[in-house]
């Protein structure tokens, strides 16, 4: 599995991928299963499912520290330290190793390991609607998605299909259903918050949340044991990730080569044929510069990475970057908001609890501007995300007093209280952006990124709305206590970057065409975050796999037919 | 409100708190405590810890060693200012207590410690909510809030706090969504 041939012959494949996270794992999967040998680059570190999930089974007692990081751990990943915890930091960077700029403008969070950062997602998956791929051109914001509904939805299908989702039908035009595994199920306080929505507001509903957490037994995985500590990686194989699903599945065919350790410094290019011919790394085991050759390239660095290796593959016919004719690579970076939102306590069901940790909340889907003229001060929309819990000992903390009153309090169920927030759409600017920087450099002589982002009006107006809908679906339901809040994190802190590479009809102002190809380099296919036209509100993973899936069909069938 | 006056408004509360401190003691307030300082007050710790979480029909503080927990958080994950204004805390209660009872608070009985603890918990609270959030920021965390916070964390999170104290649920398996509430029923311990 490891490889080191560097003779051409050895260091030839039917295919490359570069990235072994949720949409790289999916792109080896695809291409192995039809029959090409192929190489899947992963920069980090191997972490073999069960076995590597050193954490999975620790209890609380057994982090001397608890979930809290040392301020040396702090200081040495300030980014990231917010993002993870004792229980999970083996699979998220150091920023001291891997730094970036524009570190105040947006949080750039990073796993950098075989799996990326699909050990650690949030596991929702919704799918998009027209409502989203039509946006763009309707409003005449950037460029027309080269896709529509109908061409991604078969897709949705196969991907939902393979890695097991759990969700509720509800019929929605701008959710579409999907192929689900049963619910998980709603609280009493979720119950009710559903029940006080059907009855007061036409245009809402409460749905449970829809995951890749598995409810039933599902390609041998599974079922998910309820311990909501899926980002420690899963014993259980619980909830889908390249480790336990796409990378297995694509050892069983014989075909992939697993290479860890390597980073990819550029994609080669032939000027005569005008295609890739393969991509050079660097083994950061043995420090050489290495090259490898294939028919095919994905790229699945994710978005900002992926962006940095075209940016940093410059030749004679693209000098500002491999597939750069449009300078459009590197801009229109969106990141979902979920700053705002509000939380409630409610002094109903008293004598009721649960049993488990679930781990998911869920989904009011969005509800404005499903259709024009709804006369908002802001375009696109949002969903709502939350969960209803009793407060506990974490909450209660500073309940005033001590001694056995004050024991007595934290160690029984509190009030039911509810958090929402709302998960809203991002337009793409494009001086939103991420370049390579000309001067600093990483440890591997690799120039660092720079990235420079703000939210602008559209969003604020949006998170003002977020507010005061949320705030009022607590209130019409006897919530007390109602607190908004805006959190004014950061881009990138939802961790849904997209839209450096992306798709459209006309290569003057697009990178990728509508099968994800370069435009200009037909051999090589971008389908992680990169590629994507606009953010619409939902969480993007489950698209990634979808147009992954599909973008791998379609080169086999141009490999297959003389085209590439 | 734009940022200027935002900022006027921050320095003028802060100046409530910070007011009392020379430029000496502001630049002292930022430099580290060693751990091993706080293990010199372990006793006072655990014997404070045990007064706020006592030992009942469950384990008390002190069966979960929380000040071993409370010294380990104060000395690696806790920002320097808080620190001092924990140590400050630590002997302000010391000297309340030998000059008020004449003793140190662990030899005190339990309306004493009551007491104490009283008088410190009201000193924490600023009557405004903005000022307990701008001095919080200033010159850290009041005392009897953090001790109370390292407390609760150190206990819930204990062995014995998880399992005896409150309900640990290792593997739970199925998610039962509504179910009544039990007789003595406990609250989770994670969630």
């Amino acid at each position: 599995m490891y490889i080191g041939g560097t003779s051409k012959e050895n260091a030839t494949y039917d295919a490359i991928v570069v990235g072994s996270g949720i949409s790289g794992g999916w792109a080896a999967m695809e291409l192995c299963k039809k029959g090409m040998k192929t190489l899947l680059l992963e920069r980090g570190r191997n972490v073999e499912h069960v076995k590597d999930y050193t954490t999975a089974f620790k209890k609380p007692w057994e982090f001397p520290l608890g979930m809290n990081h040392t301020l040396d751990e702090i200081k040495a990943s300030p980014v990231q330290s917010q993002f993870d915890d004792p229980g999970n930091m083996q699979f998220f960077v150091n920023d001291t190793d891997h730094p970036y700029l524009g570190t105040k403008s947006f949080n750039w969070i990073r796993g950098y390991q075989v799996g990326g950062r699909s050990l650690v997602w949030g596991r929702q998956c919704y799918r998009w609607s027209d409502l989203d791929f039509e946006a763009n051109l309707k409003e005449g914001v950037a460029v027309d998605w080269p896709i529509r509904y109908k061409d991604i939805a078969p897709w949705y299908d196969y991907a939902e299909q393979f890695i097991g989702v759990s969700g509720k039908k509800e019929g929605l035009a701008q959710l579409p259903d999907g192929q689900f595994l049963p619910p998980m199920e709603l609280n009493c306080i979720e119950n009710h918050l559903a029940d006080s929505l059907k009855k007061k507001y036409s245009d809402r509903l409460l749905t449970i949340a829809r995951v890749a957490n598995l409810t039933t037994r599902w390609d041998n995985r599974g079922p998910c044991q309820n311990r909501n500590l899926c980002s420690r990686g899963c014993p259980f194989g619980g909830y889908f990730s390249s480790n336990s699903s796409t990378i297995p599945a694509a050892f069983q065919t014989g075909n992939l080569t697993l290479r860890p350790f390597s980073i990819a410094t550029e994609i080669l290019y032939d000027e005569k044929s005008q295609k890739a011919t393969g991509v050079r790394i660097i083994d950061t085991v043995s420090k050489e510069s290495l090259e490898y050759y294939a028919k095919i390239i994905f790229v699945n660095a994710s978005t900002i990475a992926t962006a940095g290796l075209l940016l940093n593959s410059k030749s004679n016919r693209f000098p500002d970057g491999f597939g750069n004719d449009s300078g459009q690579l590197g801009h229109n970076l969106m990141d979902h908001h979920s700053s705002a939102g509000a939380s409630g306590v409610h002094d109903g069901f008293e004598d009721m609890y649960y049993k488990g940790r679930r781990p998911c909340g869920f989904l009011i889907p969005r509800f404005r501007n499903l259709k024009p003229g709804a006369g908002l001060d802001f375009s696109r929309g949002y969903n709502i995300q939350g969960h209803g819990e009793r407060a506990e000992w974490s909450d209660r903390m500073n309940t005033p007093g001590f001694g056995e009153d004050f024991k007595g309090q934290i160690s029984t169920p509190g009030p039911w209280t509810t958090w929402m927030a709302g998960w809203g759409e991002c337009l793409p600017y494009y001086e939103n952006k991420v370049s390579a920087d000309p001067n600093e450099k990483d440890e591997w002589g690799q120039p660092l990124m720079r990235i420079e982002f703000s939210f602008k009006d559209n969003e604020n107006k949006m998170m003002k709305d977020i507010k005061e809908s949320s705030a009022e679906i607590l209130s019409s339901a006897g919530f007390k206590n109602i607190d908004t809040f805006n959190y004014n994190h950061p881009g990138g802190s939802t961790v849904h970057e997209m839209g450096t590479a992306r798709m459209g009809r006309d290569p003057k102002i697009s990178v990728l065409n509508g099968n994800n190809q370069i435009h200009a380099a037909k051999n090589v296919f971008i389908t992680d975050g990169s590629c994507m036209t606009s953010s619409a509100c939902q969480n993007p993973s489950l698209t990634y796999m979808a147009l992954t899936a599909r973008a791998c069909d379609f080169a086999a069938k141009e490999l297959k037919n003389g085209n590439i | 409100m734009n940022r200027r006056t935002s900022i006027k408004r921050l320095l003028l509360f802060g100046a409530v708190g910070v007011s009392s401190f020379s430029v000496y003691e502001w630049f002292n307030f930022n430099k580290s405590i060693n751990i091993n300082t706080f293990y010199t007050y372990k006793y006072l710790i655990a014997e404070l810890a045990e007064t706020i979480i006592p030992r009942t029909s469950t384990p008390g503080a002190k069966d979960a060693k929380v000040e071993e927990y409370i010294i380990k958080i104060l000395g690696y994950c806790t920002e320097p200012r808080t620190q001092h204004k924990f140590l400050t805390g630590l002997t302000d209660l010391e000297n309340y207590s030998s000059n008020k009872y004449g003793h140190s608070f662990v030899k005190c009985g339990k309306g004493e410690k009551a007491s104490i603890l009283n008088h410190f918990e009201e000193k924490s609270k600023y009557p405004v909510n903005v000022l307990n959030k701008i001095n919080n920021k200033f010159i850290g965390k009041p005392f009897f809030v953090k001790l109370k916070e390292l407390t609760v964390e150190g206990y819930c999170m204990s062995e014995p706090g998880a399992t005896q104290g409150l309900a640990y649920d290792f593997i739970p398996s199925t998610y039962q969504s509504c179910i009544p509430l039990q007789p003595n029923q406990r609250s989770w311990a994670t969630k």
